[in-house]
């Protein structure tokens, strides 16, 4: 079956972005690295682990340390993502495959797309391919079956997004290092805020509030706010994990962490669009 | 084939392009001369829709330049041309073929006849990075000849080259001359140009100061390079 006539070119471009990226060698270096490290724990499924003179039950352990590495690996495809994602525009830009490809019939909306694409479906195999490898063995040493372990790494695919847009779109108003740092300090922000609202919020830190002091109502403070705003790349990312084992998901803020993080796709992919549009090559 | 109106292109304090007029008929092979500076590649890169103009009008095959159908039937070079240096150049051929909306075979048998065309046959498997910079411009060429394009846009493709890699890109040029190609030259090579094209646009600091054919403008016992220094010197 043919593509129809305005996906085929976007189609073809992202074929080629998620080809020119995997023949890097800095890439597969990234990624035997990650698929290394992700072996490595494998050692944390076998035997008994002794906490307090209590043996602690194999799948118990088995559950936390599936999670644990669900986050690292889910943050550290956030980094990846971003690397790759900040020089594509101008490696494609300086090899004359940008003048190439828009001196063709093909729109510059459809380019953006090509890439877009491109990256996303390269990254989220990057993921997917390391969460399977948790997957397979918890399922081998526990023999444990964690469907949601996948599902949770297609959610955190939107996250990879909003690293893929941002960065797209910075990299055409600042240099790449710098576009770079800019999603860095977005990702550190999002994920301090999380840890600083839980704690806030904790039963612990609750009590000891109330016994301190009684504030009068006053609403929210403006930091809250701002919080709630703030793009929930760490939130999305609980809240995926949250359905591995079906745990309770305690939601921050009145919105979403999905929605707010769909919210800013849609917000960054229109502007990226707009700015590659009105840019002269 | 190519019309420009009063098109004019302002950056924030300089004027690129100052209210030119030009029109290259269908089979023309027409030179666009000037010093650097002078708005030539503005003028590509507007004909492409890499820029836009400030005011006027562009059409290609008789559409607006914003209209990436126009660009259906058109090949371009672009000045120091680069291809990414992991393909080959057989790949990079490809590559620009499908992305021309040919179908697998199509582009295959059309990748084989331009390599023939450029002379790369037997090296078009090796990778860009071992290619000299005049391979890698003939591979440029032969990349804007895919598709069967009615007309060529070609910006400096002897650049870079050494005298018998501009002698081979002018055969190649002369042997299109028979397809009916129309063909925007933009080059400094006032010699190569005098051979060539049938026409010649001279622009200086954004504007059109002459455009008429080769023997209209050169006058017995002048060169075009003389009539070029004359205008462009005042």
């Amino acid at each position: 079956m043919r593509a129809p006539k305005k996906l085929s070119p976007i189609i073809k471009i992202a074929k080629y972005t998620l080809a020119d990226e995997v023949q890097h060698k800095s890439f597969t270096v990234i990624f035997i690295m990650c698929a290394l490290f992700v072996l490595f724990t494998r050692g944390c499924y076998r035997g008994n682990v002794l906490v307090n003179g209590h043996w602690l039950d194999a799948e118990a352990v088995a559950w936390k340390v599936s999670k644990m590495t669900f986050h690292i690996i889910a943050t550290g495809t956030m980094f990846v993502t971003a690397l790759l994602s900040m020089r594509v525009l101008k490696q494609d830009r300086d090899e004359g495959m940008l003048s190439c490809i828009l001196s063709k019939p093909i729109d510059r909306w459809q380019y953006v797309m090509g890439k877009i694409l491109g990256l996303w479906v390269l990254s989220v195999l990057f993921m997917l391919i390391l969460h399977c490898i948790i997957f397979l063995i918890v399922l081998m040493n526990t023999g444990a079956i964690i469907p949601e372990y996948l599902i949770a790494s297609f959610l955190c695919s939107f996250n990879l997004l909003f690293v893929i847009l941002t960065v797209l779109l910075l990299s055409l108003l600042m240099p790449d290092i710098a576009a770079f740092l800019c999603l860095m300090g977005i990702g550190i922000i999002s994920f301090l805020a999380e840890g600083i609202y839980a704690i806030a919020h904790s039963q612990l830190m609750q009590g000891m509030t109330q016994q301190s002091y009684s504030y009068p109502d006053a609403g929210p403070a403006r930091w809250t706010i701002a919080y709630y705003f703030w793009p929930k790349l760490s939130g999305t990312q609980q809240w995926a994990s949250s359905l591995i084992g079906n745990e309770a998901f305690h939601g921050f803020g009145p919105v979403h962490p999905l929605v707010n993080i769909l919210f800013y796709c849609l917000i960054l992919g229109s502007f990226l669009f707009w700015k590659f549009r009105n840019t002269d090559f | 084939m190519i019309e420009l109106r009063a098109v004019t292109k302002q950056y924030a304090f300089l004027k690129a392009v100052d209210n030119v007029s030009l029109s290259v008929k269908q089979g023309e092979y027409c030179a666009l001369l000037g010093p650097n500076g002078a708005g030539k590649t503005t003028i590509v890169k507007m004909l492409l829709n890499l820029t836009w103009p400030t005011s006027g009008t562009l059409m290609v095959n008789g559409l607006s330049s914003s209209n990436a159908s126009c660009r259906n039937a058109v090949g371009y070079l672009a000045e120091n041309h680069c291809i990414p240096p992991h393909l080959s150049g057989w790949r990079y051929l490809l590559r620009c073929a499908k992305l021309l909306g040919l179908h697998r075979h199509d582009a295959i048998d059309q990748c084989r006849k331009v390599v023939e065309l450029i002379g790369m046959q037997g090296r078009e498997h090796t990778k860009v990075h071992t290619y000299s910079r005049g391979m890698i411009q003939r591979f440029g060429l032969g990349s804007t000849l895919l598709g069967n394009p009615k007309l060529l846009i070609l910006d400096e493709p002897t650049s870079g080259l050494d005298p018998i890699g501009i002698r081979e890109i002018r055969q190649i040029l002369e042997s299109l001359k028979h397809r009916g190609m129309t063909i925007l030259l933009n080059s400094h090579l006032l010699s190569e140009v005098e051979k060539i094209c049938d026409t010649a646009a001279i622009i200086n600091c954004g504007k059109l100061l002459l455009k008429d054919s080769i023997s209209a403008i050169v006058r017995k016992g002048e060169t075009l390079e003389d009539v070029f220094v004359r205008l462009v010197k005042g």
